[in-house]
């Protein structure tokens, strides 16, 4: 009864069965095509606009009224990203690489972590499941300016304030709890009954996982991963408090940065911010299939 | 669901004794091998700072001053509760929370219900939709600072056009607050229209068979069969935007810093200048955890309202 | 599913007060035991107040490589420092590389005590505003370098105040210093406000009093539709609605607080400063831009470099931008800019000061001896006569008396002038170790008068009935 994983958005839910039954239906499909096409157009418009401000010369990213076609075009700002004013490497584009970085091993220590407790919580009989699968949840729940003053504290005990391993801890930890419910939802979809089918044919319980379950779990575990990258690669709140240094500081607050000074070059935020999108927006594309059946498996089976 | 899990285990054990032991012994194992790491990180990078913040929050303890911490009992949390300053502040994030989530769930399904109804490139077209959800609330909120700024930016720019007058965005109480919940109802509409999808496309298409063969009108079907299916998916949903909004701390402090004055100023805004400006660690410890409970209360309510919604 | 679903919400609740039953009691325990290993951490050999002392001579320098760090915000400025150091500091000292890491203005004074807290800096040299000092001092985390610099430092060559301002704790008396008070720190940028306005649409000369400026300001936003009369800080974050409320209380003859007595009540809310308050608010306001109550440095910037305001107030650390022709509209020129943009320093009206800006160096006490040494060595070598003129060449603004007369500094920029007639007349802010709540109160304050959120009336008895809370202890959130 689940919604298929292969498919993110299956069969159309009307059917065309009794065709033109009703004389307003074609009216009617006109009528949601353009309500459609205009939420689709309020929705990326903020979008088209910072990619146009991206490529825009600096006195029209001013102009009023706005220059929405004519205006003069330059790929100036986005060599401003990579490239430091007097030449060598600019300071964004180290946290650019920072961010590859603390995302990447974050995204990647959750899913180590958090797959195979999920796999776990599945298939086992475990003392107080729920109460466990809740409170792994209900630690999502913190409001992080809460956490982090108590994490800073921590942190300043065992020297982690200002690292990149810091970062990548708190990243991990704010993303297990996610990735075990959501993975939780993949693996249920995988019948134990192969498994067990394995395990008769002599293999141990965890070769069977290994060699059976996982590989059916790639796309579940690629969808998880995105939605955790999301969140490691745009964070910002423990970014700012935890890290000073131009060496630990990932982009968000880099990019946040740009403003505040005593000129605001509009197109190199845009640029920048375009940047770093990309990356998860392609990372996202890639899996785009799973990405419905994964952010609802999660919700669904409690 | 949960029940079927059960099975396995058992017939593993009596069927297949593998090699080095009892095999529902090594079962054990394995499950306390595979979930004790996750747990033990969650258990030091979350459950140890939030009993520590516990333990903070009932004394004067400052982060920066060599003074160490006095227990003070319950004074930290009289001192908030009792705070009109802070009930400014709850009102504010209230109207925000509600505002954002009701604009975010309504547009967030009706996008849904009209991306469920197209036969073709609805795959492209849902994934168009997720980008703003992708994007850094560091990025959305500068952005949409930029473009709704009032003497330079395209929205008043647009507008004007319009033959409107210039409205001024961010520094008005009103609108500032409006500007607000936009802002997180355009980043986060997608969230609630990704899960509506999954469960507008749940329901079995026999359900619509049986009721066009009942000639049902299009609203008897939207509203016995569409909506109910996909409600109790929804309320969950709600749920989680409502907990996520009720913490935003990076879109106010990009988008307007708490102001005009401090009436953009949300909880966590508050929270985050008790704790940095003037090091109040004690106070920002216990500020935070009533709103941990807060949210865990609110979240158990709303729980069992959906649990007698299924049950009714 | 529909199974599954309901059974797991309703086992939530019960289960969940057992839970939460059982942090709470683990909780208390862990508050029982951890009493006395936290107080135990945090003495770390930091006295109780004003930080340990330096030496009152340079010890003897390592010559390895060494990173000489500092820290401060996004600008212009801190760009300038690290090229200038680099550049000359090294003749001295081939060995060193100056460094200096840059953070959001916003979050300038949280990076920075944030890592104070942690009792480990990745900065040797904070740049602090002046009215950190007292923060920074009565927690220990700054060096005291009194000793140090009566050894080292000419101070005769000082303006007796523009030396207190950035080192001095308690708190000079406006224009003096006091020379039994212990230092902090010096000098690294000294700044005040410069008035910006347009020769070519209010004449070449500027207008003298406040009441005049204003008037001004009127004519020319009547006779130039689309230009603003004025443009100046109103946001609400850093000190910016603050620093502006302040200046024009000190140009209608108000004071901010008696310090002797810790007194802001009364004070600051006093008939001028009342007056001020109704000026900015009922004067001013209305001559800015629509939905400008939210700019700050740059957006002042940007107006006055996109030709939208007839007179704007600004840092003038921060004006060297606006000479800029790639980011101007005002001309293709620096000097065409320059025909069109005039600077003088502030009006007077009952009063005559102006704001104190600019930062001084404070050396961390987190750092390691030779690291100290180092940065008392640059210290010195930067406060030295030459130096300071090279400084101002390369675009700083000195402190020493004899660097800011130098035509070397003079010629450096068309506000630079306006720094060495405003010298005498500067005023700062309380630099008491609650100042970062206290500018917060008068910022939001001030910003939400400006914004309409209050009347001028209450903002202004909110802001001296809550900094005066402050002051007294406790005072509320």
């Amino acid at each position: 009864m689940a919604i298929s994983i292969d498919e993110a958005v299956p069969a159309p839910v009307t059917d065309d069965a009794p065709a033109a039954r009703r004389r307003g239906g074609r009216a009617r499909r006109v009528i949601e095509v353009v309500l459609l096409v205009a939420l689709a157009v309020a929705m990326l418009f903020p979008v088209l606009w910072m990619v146009e401000t991206s490529i825009k010369e600096n006195r029209d990213v001013y102009a009023v009224p706005a220059k929405f076609f004519n205006f003069d075009f330059t790929l100036q700002h986005f060599k401003d990203v990579f490239v430091a004013q007097g030449g060598g490497r600019s300071d964004l584009s180290g946290s650019f690489l920072n961010s590859v970085i603390v995302a990447g091993a974050s995204t990647i220590l959750a899913t180590v972590l958090g797959v195979p407790a999920a796999w776990a919580y599945s298939r086992f009989t475990l003392k107080a499941k729920k109460d466990q699968l809740f409170f792994i949840l209900s630690t999502r729940f913190m409001p992080p300016v809460v956490v982090v003053i108590p994490i800073f504290l921590m942190y300043r005990e065992l020297g982690l304030i200002d690292s990149k391993l810091g970062l990548i801890l708190i990243y991990a930890a704010f993303n297990v709890p996610f990735t075990i419910w959501m993975m939780k939802g993949f693996v249920d979809e995988v019948p134990a009954e192969y498994e067990d089918a394995a395990m008769l044919d002599g293999y141990t319980r965890l070769q069977a996982f290994r060699k059976f379950t996982l590989p059916l779990l790639v796309p579940g575990i690629a969808a998880t991963a995105v939605f955790a990258l999301i969140f490691s690669w745009n964070e910002f709140v423990f970014a700012i408090f935890l890290t000073s240094s131009q060496e630990v500081r990932t982009a968000p607050p880099a990019i946040a940065g740009l403003i505040g000074g005593t000129t605001v070059d509009w197109g190199l935020v845009a640029a920048s911010a375009v940047v770093f999108a990309l990356p998860v927006l392609v990372f996202a594309f890639l899996v785009r299939k799973h990405l419905v059946a994964g952010v609802t498996l999660g919700a669904v089976r409690r | 669901m949960t029940t079927t899990t059960d099975r396995p285990v058992q017939e593993a054990s009596s069927t297949t004794p593998a090699p080095g032991g009892s095999p529902r012994l090594s079962d054990r194992g394995l499950a306390v091998a595979f979930i004790s790491p996750a747990l033990l990180l969650l258990l030091g990078m979350s459950v140890f700072p939030l009993l520590w913040a516990l333990y903070l929050s009932f004394t004067d303890y400052s982060a920066t001053r060599a003074t160490g911490a006095n227990f003070v009992g319950f004074d930290n949390y009289s001192l908030i509760l009792g705070s009109s300053e802070v009930h400014k502040r709850a009102l504010t994030t209230l109207i925000y929370v509600v505002g954002a989530v009701l604009l975010q769930t309504v547009l967030g399904f009706s996008i849904a219900y009209l991306i469920s109804r197209r036969t073709r490139g609805r795959g492209a077209l849902t994934t168009l939709f997720l980008v703003p959800m992708m994007l850094s609330p560091v990025v959305v909120g500068l952005f949409w600072k930029f473009m709704l700024d009032a003497q330079f930016g395209v929205i008043n720019s647009m507008l004007g056009s319009l033959g409107f007058g210039q409205v001024e965005w961010l520094t008005r109480q009103r609108t500032a607050l409006f500007s607000l919940i936009v802002v997180d109802t355009w980043q986060w509409t997608p969230f609630i229209m990704l899960i509506a999808l999954a469960g507008l496309t749940a329901v079995p298409n026999y359900l619509y068979e049986a009721a066009s063969i009942d000639r049902a009108s299009e609203w008897f079907r939207f509203r016995h069969i569409t909506l109910p299916m996909v409600w109790p998916l929804l309320l969950i949903a709600v749920m989680f935007r409502a907990i996520e909004a009720f913490r935003l701390f990076d879109l106010v402090y990009i988008l307007t810093s708490g102001g005009p004055g401090v009436s953009t100023e949300t909880l966590s805004f508050h929270v985050y200048k008790v704790a940095f400006l003037g090091f109040n660690t004690g106070t920002a410890s216990a500020y935070g955890i009533l709103m941990v409970l807060v949210v865990i209360v609110l979240a158990q309510f709303y729980l069992r309202y959906l649990n007698k919604l299924k049950e009714g | 599913m529909r199974y599954s679903k309901r059974a797991g919400l309703s086992s939530l609740p019960g289960r969940k007060v057992r839970l939460a039953t059982a942090a709470l009691l683990v909780a208390t325990t862990f508050a029982a035991c951890g009493g006395g290993g936290d107080d135990g951490d945090d003495d770390g050999g930091t006295p109780a107040a004003g930080g340990p002392k330096a030496p009152a001579t340079v010890p003897e320098l390592s010559d390895d490589p060494t990173t000489l760090s500092f820290v401060w915000f996004e600008w212009p400025p801190a760009q300038a420092l690290e090229d200038f150091a680099n550049a000359e500091y090294t003749k001295e000292r081939p060995n060193v590389t100056i460094e200096v890491n840059t953070v959001p203005n916003a979050n300038w004074h949280d990076a920075m005590f944030t890592q104070f807290a942690a009792q480990q800096t990745d900065f040797d040299i904070a740049i602090l505003d002046s009215q950190h000092i007292g923060e920074a001092v009565t927690n220990g985390n700054i060096l005291d370098i009194t000793d140090f610099v009566n050894e080292n430092i000419d101070v005769d060559a000082y303006d007796p105040y523009l030396l207190a301002a950035y080192g001095q704790y308690p708190q000079a008396e406006t224009g003096q210093r006091d020379e039994d008070a212990s230092l902090y720190g010096l000098p690294l940028l000294g700044d005040t406000w410069t008035m910006i306005y347009r020769k070519d649409l209010i004449g070449d000369e500027p207008p003298e009093t406040w009441d005049e400026m204003i008037d001004t300001a009127q004519k020319c936003q009547d006779e130039n539709p689309g230009v603003s009369g004025l443009a100046f800080h109103q946001a609400n974050g850093s000190d910016a609605a603050a620093v502006t409320y302040n200046t024009v209380n000190g140009v209608y003859g108000g004071n901010l607080w008696n310090s002797a007595d810790k007194q802001i009540e009364g004070v600051i809310n006093d008939e001028a400063g009342q007056k001020a308050m109704d000026v900015l608010v009922n004067e001013m306001k209305p001559l800015t831009a629509k939905g400008s109550g939210n700019w700050f440095i740059d957006e002042t910037n940007a107006a006055v470099a996109q030709g939208k305001a007839c007179i704007a107030f600004q840092w003038i650390a921060a004006a060297g931008g606006l000479l800029d022709p790639a980011q101007s509209t005002l001309g293709t020129t620096e000097d065409e800019i320059l025909d069109k943009l005039g600077f003088a320093t502030l009006p007077t009206q009952d009063s005559d000061v102006v704001p104190l800006g600019g930062m001084g160096m404070h050396i961390s006490a987190y750092v390691s001896e030779s690291q100290q040494a180092e940065a008392l060595n640059f210290m010195k070598w930067f406060e030295q006569e030459d130096i300071q003129k090279k400084w101002a060449a390369a675009g700083g603004v000195p402190s020493r008396t004899d660097a800011i007369q130098s035509p070397e500094f003079l010629e450096a920029g068309p506000f630079n002038q306006v720094y060495a007639d405003s010298v005498a007349r500067m005023r700062d802010m309380w630099n008491v170790p609650e100042y970062a709540k206290l500018i917060d109160i008068e910022n939001t304050n001030v910003n939400a008068a400006l914004n309409g959120a209050k009347s001028p009336e209450d903002a202004l008895n909110d802001i001296a009935e809550q900094q005066q809370g402050v002051l007294d202890g406790g005072g509320g959130l």
